[in-house]
């Protein structure tokens, strides 16, 4: 998915044996190593890149974070959660050469000597391969540290790669808390870093399903001619959580709510992939600039009535989840008592193309809900009735293709049938594929995916600048008719453990539509 | 010792249950309806073929591990040469597994015995009987025989053979690329060539390295261990090193020699080893340089190593299973088309034609 580099065409064993970019060997440095992050999910990812035999010979680890740590105290604290959480367990075979790669490296994010020892030691790791290394440079902290690593990082000469050889950085979300900040955060890490060597890390774009998405458009003939405007008469996409607030995270979902939170980067992604036109090649920028047209195309709702007739918010209120109570919103642990923040959020959103014009895109997002299931609808228009209609019962529902990113990633077909017997009654039914089902072999987790990407310069799976600056764009105007007007639109409230408030059914229904039901 | 025709009972538990040839669509619908709650997946058509004696047997038992990862639907064959009058009987059950401990999913299995003159009503058995639309894949056990026809490899998407198994890998190749004539999209799987992928990977990401990088023209010998059994392997790994670094054939006393780009000599030793794995491994020296590839008897990894006087890598790959379904499974978990092979193809023929002068 990405042009053969110099380094991989001068390595003429590399021909026909993997479809994918070529990871190169290189150094990690991850900031925020002692953080969750880093323990749950880079090093295990890392990990089990080694135990496939992907991660490229020769790479090197280097932990980079505030507190005191040795080698050996930081290589116990990584093996003891990579024990818990490794997808493919824990292998001290593999594990032990693994971790000899990983080094801890003390220093405040703010203290330029840290950068200068580091750098130092990146050129002995470099002088020892023989000569300038790739390095790779993940920002796993806090998000109020990204200034302070970017720009001490363009101080020490670190972003800046030899002949040859590569410089990258990987910056996690937030991009930002609103159109201004993401501006601000992106003109520092492109006064650093070049925009082709910045990966924006959305861990969405790393699941199967929503890789397999441009797979099931454009390599099915029999999709790409119904997917229009012509044929198609909504999509829906939903991502549910019937977690709350547990585990202290309320305290940053507070500050942000759902659509911050989710809809500006994880689901409007996945729109402008159901939305997008066939890109002219698979390059990261083919793809990309398809992406970002769906996302700048998107009619904006830019006065308080136009956000209060398309976006509905709501807070849950005490209920129950499984069977079991749970508490409202506002008495959840570190939410404030009179929190304005949401935690559900439906937008209906209009693409002005002329592909899409007049279809609505309705996203849904909310915590609390009955179950955990993220998916993407595409509803067909009905057949014309004029033989079924009138003797037969009605058509039931016209057909739907599913395709769920998680759990049971996989994808289903609700198409009519007629019921068995000597009359002619109707009914539907459902061609369903999972994954797990037909493909034994589980996937590899999202960041392994992602890692192994920015490690081989493929960023078609990773945000672009003006990507993130468009999103932010059409959801600045939400935040501010919320926060910022003279009449915000109202919140609305419903019982935890349901499907989210009256509000968000009846914005579908004035287009005659309904949420499906999952 | 061939069995009989009625060796196999009516009722056998590994092979389901015995049914008329005419009958099996039928019942194969009922086994269905028997049991609502389980799935029956298929990605493919999985056709086992062998002329071993006990293969029917022997095959549903790996069908049965085969299919917790590879849905299909699969028809084991077996024909007897032992028996001349024509025989044909025909059994059906199903491989049900849970599915991440919860669904059943469950994959159909049709095995075929016959006896006699085989050749067309062979075929057209399997024809009958695969599931439309969903690419078959041929597992072809043991040696080739005259019902390889063009017939029969023109409905074939994948042909998978283990060359290492053949008396003669020449001649079978021949028989193949004269079977395969009309089916120019078929991509041909020799598990011999599977058993090189974890040493080619070595190799390819040794030479990821730039130092590694900057010693390829100056390769002035290779060495390879391989088991005695396994020697097509080693075959292998050498013709595609020689064709993807552009190496010229050199005459040489014994064995094998090349002439790289600029035109220095490269010697190669090929050794064998009885008690080692199909390969050993593969060392590449460039004076005092060297990378290596190996994997010890037992282990489950392959090592990578690059040593250079003040420089030393390390690094660990799992190793690929070595038995043949294990093989299968994993070249049809990596899926695709196979290129690679077909480009190395002739090179490795002419070094089996060396190899047998200098036998």
């Amino acid at each position: 998915m990405v042009e053969s580099t110099a380094h991989s065409m001068s390595n003429p064993f590399r021909e026909d044996l993997v479809a994918r970019s070529l990871a190169e060997p290189c150094t990690v440095v991850i900031f925020g190593a002692t953080g969750d992050l880093t323990h749950r999910k880079l090093i295990p990812a890392l990990y089990n890149l080694a135990v496939d035999g992907d991660l490229p010979t020769g790479v090197k680890i280097i932990g980079f974070a505030r507190r005191e740590k040795s080698d050996a105290e930081f290589h116990a604290g990584l093996e003891d959660i990579n024990r818990k959480v490794s997808r493919s367990g824990h292998d001290p075979q593999v594990w032990n050469p693994f971790v000899g790669t990983v080094s801890y490296h003390q220093s405040a994010f703010t203290d330029a000597d840290g950068y200068r020892s580091l750098a130092e030691k990146l050129d002995a790791i470099d002088e020892a391969r023989g000569g300038k290394g790739n390095r790779l440079f993940y920002i796993a902290s806090a998000p109020e540290f990204f200034d302070d690593i970017l720009i001490h990082l363009k101080d020490a000469g670190l972003n800046e790669a030899g002949d040859g050889c590569w410089a990258r950085v990987i910056v996690e979300k937030p991009f930002g808390t609103d159109l201004a900040t993401a501006r601000h955060l992106n003109e520092v890490v492109n006064a650093t870093f070049e925009e082709r060597d910045t990966y924006r890390i959305d861990h969405y774009l790393g699941k199967e399903t929503a890789q397999n998405l441009m797979v099931l458009r454009f390599a099915n003939a029999i999709f790409e001619p119904l997917w229009n405007s012509k044929h198609i008469s909504h999509v829906q996409l939903t991502c549910a959580e019937n977690l709350g607030m547990e585990g202290g995270r309320g305290g940053y979902y507070d500050t942000a709510g759902a659509l911050r939170d989710m809809v500006q980067n994880h689901l409007l992604q996945l729109l402008s992939l159901v939305a997008m036109e066939p890109p002219t090649d698979l390059t990261a920028d083919g793809v990309r600039d398809e992406k970002v047209k769906v996302i700048r195309s998107l009619r904006q709702w830019d006065t308080p009535e136009k956000v209060a007739a398309n976006v509905v918010r709501a807070q849950y209120a005490a209920g129950h989840v499984d069977g079991v109570p749970v508490p409202g919103y506002r008495e959840e642990d570190r939410i404030h008592p009179q929190s304005n923040t949401e935690s559900f959020v439906a937008v209906r959103l209009l693409i002005d193309t002329w592909r899409w014009s007049g279809v609505p895109f309705y996203i849904r997002m909310g915590k609390r809900l009955p179950k955990k299931s993220t998916e993407i609808s595409i509803h067909f228009k009905d057949a014309p009735g004029v033989l079924f209609n009138a003797d037969c019962g009605g058509v039931p529902g016209g057909n739907v293709l599913v395709i769920r990113i998680q759990p049971d990633e996989g994808i289903s077909l609700r198409m009519v049938s007629k019921i068995p017997g000597n009359s002619v009654r109707l009914e539907s039914v459902k061609m369903d594929f999972h994954y797990a089902t037909s493909f034994g072999k589980t996937s590899p987790e999202a960041y392994e995916r992602l890692l192994l990407d920015a490690i081989a310069g493929d960023a078609t799976l990773f945000a672009r600048r003006d990507e993130v600056e468009e999103a932010w764009k059409f959801i600045d105007h939400i935040e501010h008719a919320w926060h910022q007007s003279n009449n915000p639109p109202p919140m609305a409230e419903f019982d935890a453990g349901s499907w989210g408030p009256k509000e968000a059914d009846d914005l579908l229904l004035q287009d005659g539509n309904a949420w499906r039901r999952l | 010792m061939s069995q009989s025709l009625t060796a196999i009972p009516a009722v056998c538990p590994e092979l389901g249950l015995e049914v008329p040839v005419a009958s099996i669509d039928k019942e194969l619908r009922k086994l269905w309806e028997q049991d609502e709650a389980r799935t029956n997946a298929s990605l493919m058509n999985l056709v086992v073929y062998s002329e071993r004696p006990g293969a029917l047997l022997k095959n549903s038992a790996i069908i049965r591990d085969f299919t917790r990862e590879h849905a299909c639907r699969a028809i084991l064959v077996e024909i007897d040469r032992a028996i001349p009058e024509p025989g044909l009987r025909a059994w059906i059950t199903a491989h049900c597994h849970l599915a991440h401990g919860r669904k059943s999913v469950c994959c159909e299995q049709i095995s075929f015995y016959l006896t006699g003159k085989v050749t067309g009503r062979f075929r057209n058995t399997v024809f009958a009987h695969l599931n439309s639309d969903l690419p078959l894949i041929f597992w072809w056990q043991g040696e080739l025989s005259e019902i390889l026809t063009e017939r029969l490899v023109s409905v074939m998407d994948r042909l998978i053979i283990d060359s290492s198994t053949w008396a003669d890998p020449g001649a079978s190749f021949r028989r193949i690329a004269e079977a395969s004539l009309i089916n120019v999209g078929l991509i041909l799987q020799d598990l011999a060539w599977t058993r090189t992928w974890q040493f080619r990977l070595g190799v390819a990401s040794i030479f990821d390295d730039p130092a590694a990088q900057r010693a390829l023209p100056e390769i002035e010998r290779v060495e390879i261990t391989c088991h005695p059994d396994h020697r097509n392997s080693a075959l292998q790994l050498l013709a595609w090193l020689a064709v993807q670094a552009g190496w010229q054939d050199r005459k040489a006393e014994d064995g094998f020699a090349f002439r790289s780009l600029s035109g220095a000599a490269i010697s190669v030793g090929l050794a064998e080893d009885s008690a080692a794995p199909p390969l050993s491994s593969l060392i590449l020296r460039a004076g005092n340089k060297s990378a290596c590839i190996s994997q010890a008897n037992g282990s489950a990894h392959v090592e990578r190593r690059i040593e250079a006087p003040d420089y030393r890598v390390t690094s660990l790959a799992p190793a690929d299973p070595s038995s043949p379904v294990d093989l299968v499974a994993l070249q049809l978990a990596r899926g695709a088309k196979n290129p690679l092979f077909h480009k190395i193809l002739p090179r490795f023929r002419q070094l089996l034609e060396s190899d047998n002068a200098s036998h």
